[in-house]
């Protein structure tokens, strides 16, 4: 087909499509509710939930997995448009994944050596990061679909930080029913199990979101 | 002309479009060779995309970035395909997507010297009529000179060229 005649039928197709920004607020919300309902349904909220709202580590722990979150969604506002980068977003996630670094140093500094082990395995270490990652799946779903009708040109950072998304909301909904106060708990499980779809993405990215 | 194309004018996305594709076959063609058969195809293919995908540019932003953004996704995306896993991390790596055939590689490189040569203007109306095809009519509207002016213009740059090349002055 000529270049002009293909122009021509262009222009006059003029359907609308919102934004990426709009598609991905409601796959985030979408996701979140997923999680929750995950987090519900498998394993339902802790039984001291409203005395532990008065707690720090409740506090640190929703605070660094939404702050993960709120990261990546910031990453994915600007990668799902071509040429899009985002040092902010990036930036974000670096900070936030530091700060917990230092704050479990800060605890485990504080203790002999031989107790570390205990501080860092909790109750749960065994099936956190899985149970983080279960909760997530639904949530990367819909991150991807949302981000195949953007045009991320960067498709495997892309494809990472929708699994960091869903990871992030699933491991705050799932901040709900664990009681783990530990701050190294929180750096080495929480951290693996929102990590697991971010990974998935980076090597899926470039085959799921191809425009 | 974007934002009119955005939102729902048809003759301001036409308008947009047929400038793209004069900038879109200049920059397939400095990167795979002019002519090759693929830069039409190559053109079209991001067209569609900047019609299908023109919701994801951000008002708030510049938009030529966002267009050749663009391009360069497809072409990354035609070199992926053609089996030739090739990554190209930056602009600055063109060079590595020229052709093989070293031939047609060093005229490719004799004429951007020769060109480079030229006073910029000049090289931009010689660039945009003999390399990447676009009419007089159309390199004068884009240049703001009158069709003539143009034409002028590009004899004397062709010339100067070839006076340079006469010379043996590289």
């Amino acid at each position: 087909m000529e270049t002009d005649d293909l122009i021509a039928r262009l222009a006059a197709d003029r359907a609308a499509r919102p934004g990426p920004r709009i598609d991905l607020a409601l796959a985030a919300l979408g996701a979140l509710a997923a999680s929750l309902l995950v987090m519900l349904a498998f394993w339902g909220l802790r039984a001291d939930l409203l005395q532990a709202l008065a707690s720090a580590a409740f506090w640190m722990k929703a605070g660094y997995t939404a702050a993960v979150a709120l990261a990546a969604w910031l990453i994915l506002d600007r990668l799902a448009r071509p040429g899009g980068r985002s040092p902010l977003g990036m930036a974000l996630a670096a900070a936030a994944v530091v700060l917990v670094a230092a704050l479990a140093a800060r605890e485990l500094a504080l203790l002999p050596s031989d107790q570390w082990m205990a501080v860092v395995k909790g109750q749960s270490w065994s099936v956190c990061p899985a149970r983080i990652a279960l909760a997530s799946a639904p949530g990367f779903l819909i991150a991807v679909l949302a981000l195949r009708r953007a045009a991320p040109t960067r498709p495997a950072l892309a494809g990472a930080a929708a699994g960091l998304l869903a990871g992030g909301l699933g491991a705050t909904a799932y901040g709900l029913h664990c009681d783990e106060t530990a701050a190294a708990f929180l750096a080495v499980w929480y951290t693996l199990g929102m990590l697991v779809w971010a990974v998935a993405g980076a090597v899926a990215g470039p085959r799921l979101l191809r425009w | 002309m974007m934002l009119g194309a955005l939102d729902g004018d048809a003759a301001a996305e036409a308008a947009l479009l047929r400038a793209l594709a004069g900038h879109f076959r200049a920059y397939f063609g400095r990167r795979m060779g002019d002519g090759a058969a693929d830069v039409e195809d190559l053109v079209q293919e991001t067209l569609i995309a900047v019609h299908l995908k023109r919701h994801t540019y951000d008002r708030a932003r510049a938009f030529t970035p966002w267009a050749y953004a663009v391009a360069r996704y497809k072409l990354i995306d035609h070199y992926r395909r053609r089996g030739a896993r090739r990554e190209v991390p930056l602009e600055n790596a063109e060079a590595l997507f020229e052709d093989a055939d070293p031939v047609s590689r060093t005229a490719r490189q004799e004429l951007s010297r020769l060109l480079d040569r030229l006073p910029a203007r000049q090289r931009g109306l010689v660039e945009d009529v003999k390399l990447a095809g676009l009419s007089i009519e159309e390199t004068s509207r884009k240049a703001g000179m009158s069709a003539s002016a143009v034409k002028v213009s590009i004899h004397r740059g062709v010339k100067a060229m070839a006076r340079s090349v006469g010379r043996g002055d590289r």
